[in-house]
This record gives structure tokens, sequence and C-alpha cells, in this order.
């Protein structure tokens, strides 16, 4: 415990790298690269599954084909193409920072891609033919009655993407960049006998980040979700769900098992 | 009004319209009966090309469905469709339900979208509920903003796609009734359904298909009492629990 309370002067490494006498690292620069490759994908992704969702063949099967490609590839093989096999491939030099980017960006996109599709198939048939039965152009029934629809279902999707990829920017420490992971690998180094002291700290780092983007989705769930207050509790536990022994109350009144009683 | 030229549609393999010839004028109220699976939902769809025929033509107040050149929000504009589901749009409320419509398409102000919207409210009795989203509404409810929604684009022409088949019993009676008084205001009306009640009582003329096909068509009592058609017949008779030609009123 002391020597975890040690790494208190390891903090500023942990949390922005050697910034400001080198480029900025650490929790920030995971943090940076989350938002950098939501940014970049998101417009992109939106466009692929929507475009995933065409009849006509020449825009389907190439979105298809994207997304199916990326998904089934390990973000370590994009790492490494980006970095080292594109620069070879079409000459120049790839720094770690963008390949960072470009490889999260992409990866990012094939799946946001399948929330998008996912969000816009779950909302009901007939909602679109009672916006177009109106008179409403199909543009008019997409924006007013689909999406806004759709974007309450992608949410909960889009929030554990999110999170997962914050945890993938972990990935990028391959080709070495400072972020977070790195950060903890080379401060162990320094001092291999609180090398478990540091990789401590990397979790911790990791989880708070993860637990607060967790905390606020699931209040924004809250809010958007007027429409259909039932379906979100995400507190709510169901024993009656549970292949386990119904709970049994001894004569004495001693509850056996009691591990979560289902709130009715 | 509406005209129906040797109309045909398939389904992959499956003959689902099979030449329909039918002509609906105006204020007229029409209901399509027969058994599930017979094309009624179908037919009723066709007529604003929520599904496409693929042979003959159907012309709607002028304008030629298949016509490429028609311009389909123009035509849907003046025709108001009721669905089974309601499909009311759950995340804005009753009002904003009724006001989209008229203020995307139309082009109302704000202002004049809600004052048409409250009238319609007032007049399926549910100008209270204006603020409610529809799943604080019950189902008949639902379905008469369904149908005030509909109406706010003062469409021509009314469809109804089994208006009170997902609804409890005790509730069918408040939608019939907005239905009942639409066709008195002669409001010309397609509608499918099995309350044979509210046939009697409103329908000008019933078509009863089966597989595909119109069967008959006639006035209420031809269709319901006195059915040519040996399927008819059948159909009527298991509609009504009791056979209609019992022996003892035929010996009659």
């Amino acid at each position: 415990m002391i020597d975890l309370l040690g790494q208190f002067e390891n903090i500023r490494f942990y949390l922005v790298g050697p910034y400001p006498n080198g480029a900025i690292g650490g929790l920030s620069l995971n943090i940076l690269l989350t938002v950098l490759a939501i940014s970049f994908s998101f417009v992109f992704g939106a466009l692929l599954g929507y475009s995933r969702l065409s009849c006509r063949l020449y825009i389907k099967l190439p979105c298809m084909a994207y997304i199916e490609i990326v998904r089934a590839t390990p973000l370590i093989m994009i790492i490494f193409w980006m970095y080292f096999f594109l620069p070879y491939l079409v000459g120049g030099h790839a720094t770690i920072f963008s390949s960072a980017v470009v490889s999260l960006s992409i990866y990012a996109a094939a799946y946001q891609a399948e929330i998008v599709r996912a969000g816009i198939i779950a909302v009901p048939r007939g909602q679109l033919e009672a916006a177009l039965s109106t008179g409403m152009s199909r543009y008019g029934a997409m924006q007013h009655i689909i999406l806004p629809q759709a974007f309450r279902i992608m949410i909960p999707s889009f929030v554990s993407f999110f999170v997962s990829l914050f945890k993938d920017t972990a990935t990028v420490f391959i080709i070495g960049v400072i972020e977070l992971t790195q950060a903890g690998i080379i401060i162990s180094q320094r001092d291999p006998d609180k090398m478990y002291a540091a990789y401590l700290s990397m979790a911790i780092g990791f989880w708070c980040v993860c637990f607060t983007m967790s905390h606020l989705a699931r209040r924004l769930e809250k809010k958007v979700g007027v429409f259909d207050l039932e379906s979100i509790r995400p507190d709510a536990c169901r024993d009656e769900f549970m292949l386990l022994p119904k709970q049994k109350k001894t004569g004495e009144g001693i509850e056996q098992s009691v591990v979560c009683a289902p709130d009715k | 009004m509406i005209k129906f030229i040797a109309a045909n549609k398939w389904f992959k393999d499956r003959h689902v319209l099979k030449n329909i010839n039918l002509e609906i004028s105006k204020g007229e109220v029409i209901v399509i009966c027969g058994p599930s699976g017979a094309g009624k939902s179908t037919l009723l769809r066709t007529i604003n090309k929520l599904e496409p025929i693929d042979d003959g033509e159907i012309i709607v107040d002028g304008m030629y469905i298949s016509d490429p050149r028609t311009d389909l929000t123009a035509l849907r504009a003046e025709i108001g469709m009721v669905f089974q589901h309601f499909n009311l749009y759950p995340h804005k409320t009753a009002i904003k339900n009724i006001t989209l419509a008229p203020r995307k398409v139309r082009g109302l102000s704000k202002k004049r979208a809600e004052e048409r919207a409250l009238k319609l409210l007032e007049k399926v009795g549910l100008d209270h509920r204006r603020d409610a989203f529809p799943v604080q509404l019950s189902g008949g409810e639902q379905q008469r903003v369904a149908i005030a929604r509909s109406l706010a684009m003062e469409p021509k022409i009314m469809l109804f796609d089994e208006p009170t088949s997902a609804l409890d019993p005790e509730l069918i009676n408040e939608v019939l009734e907005v239905m009942t008084s639409l066709a008195k205001e002669g409001m010309t009306m397609v509608v499918v359904t099995h309350e044979i009640g509210f046939a009697q009582k409103v329908a000008d003329r019933v078509v009863f298909m089966n597989d595909g096909e119109i069967m008959e068509i006639g006035s209420p009592p031809d269709i319901f009492v006195n059915p040519h058609h040996e399927r008819t017949k059948e159909f009527m008779s298991s509609v009504f629990h009791i056979p209609i030609f019992s022996e003892s009123q035929e010996e009659e």
C-alpha cells in the first residue's frame, strides 16, 4: 500500500506523460486518442452503416466488405498495417501518433456502422409507413421519425463501444505511443521492485475513466429515453431469471443465500 | 375517386391480387372483408402505393399510381391511413404526432397546425390528452390520435387497415364511433375490418375477398345475409359463429 502511495510522485507521468518536455502522453493521451478516433469515425461509420442497408449491391457490397474485414481483424493487425505496412506500400513516413489515430478510426468506424445499422432496423417498419402515408418524404421520415428513435436505441451500444474503444487505446503502446500503459511500463522499468504498484496504478487510471463514462451514459439514457422508461432500469435485479435454487427462508427467519432480492 | 383497372400483384410466386377491378366514388364507404390472407390489407395498401402493383393501373383522384412521374408524396398527402397497430410516433406527444406532417408537408405555421390539431383532438374526444406520450394512452386513445393525425392533412380519402383488431373489446366502440361520424361527414373511406355491425350500419358497399380475388361486391345485406357465392356463405356463417342458413330458416 505504501508503495502504491509512492506512485504519487509519478502521477504527473501517468496523467500527461513526458509533457511539457515532450509530446503529451499518459492517460490524457488515451482520452485524446478516443475522442479523435470517435470524431473521425462517427460520420464515416454512420454513413457506412446507413449505406449497408441499401438494396443496391454496388453500394451495399463495398460497405459490407469493409465492415466484415475490419471486424474480423484484430486491432493490433490494423495498427501494424497502418504503421509498418502502409508506409512501405505507398512510401513516405508515418508518425506513431497519426498511425494510432488512423487505425483506431478505421477500427471504430466498422463497429459504429453495425451499431447504426442495428439501430435503424430496430425501429418498427410501421413507423416509416405511417410517416410516408401522411405524405412525408423518405428524407423527412428519416430525419423526424426514424433517426430520433434509432438514436435512442443506439445509445447503450454506443456507450459500451466507446468504453471498449477507450480500453483498446492501450493497444497502441505496441508502436511506442506513450499512453497510460506505456507510461506505466516505463515507470515499472525504472524501479522494478515496485512493478506491481505501477501496473495497479494503470488499472486504476483506466477504471476511473471507464466508470465515469458508463455512469454519465446511464444518466443520458434516462434523460432521452422518455418514451420507454420501463425498459431502462440498469440497476434492476431479476432473481427469477437466475438458474439457481429459490431462496429459502428457514424457520428461524434466517435468509439463506441472499444475493439480491428481486425488486417488486 | 379510386379506380382499380385489372390490378395484379405477386409476392415472389404468390399471386396476392388477382385481376382487381373496382371503382369507388366520392363519399362512398367501402368495407373489405374476407378471411386472413385474402389480400385485403394488400389491396388497401396499393391505393397509396405502400405496396406497388405489378400489373394494371390504379387511378386515385386523377393520379395514375404506376406512372413514375406521379408525385408520391402529393398523392399520399391526399390519402389518410390508419393502421392496425396505430404506429404513433413514440417519441412525440399526441399533439406533435398530429402537427408534424401538416408542418413539414403542408408548410403550416406551428400555431396554425396546433389549432387544427386541437380541433381534431376535440373531435375524437381527446383534447385533454394533448401532451400525453403514446405509451401513456390506452389502445383506443392511441387509435383515435392516429385517426386525428391522418385527418390533420385534410385528406380526400381515408384508408383503415383493421383499425380495431388490436384493441380490447371494450375500446372498440370509441374508435368505431369516430369512424361512423367521419362517414356521416361524407368522407370517402375504404375500411378493412371484421366489425360486421359497423359495416352494416355505415358501409355503402361491402367487398368480399378470398385468395386475392374479389368474390362479391354488394350492399351489406346482400353480402352478409344473402351471399351468392359458396365461399362467402361459408365465411359469413363462421364469422357470425352460428349458421345463418339454418334448416328452420330455409323451411320458412
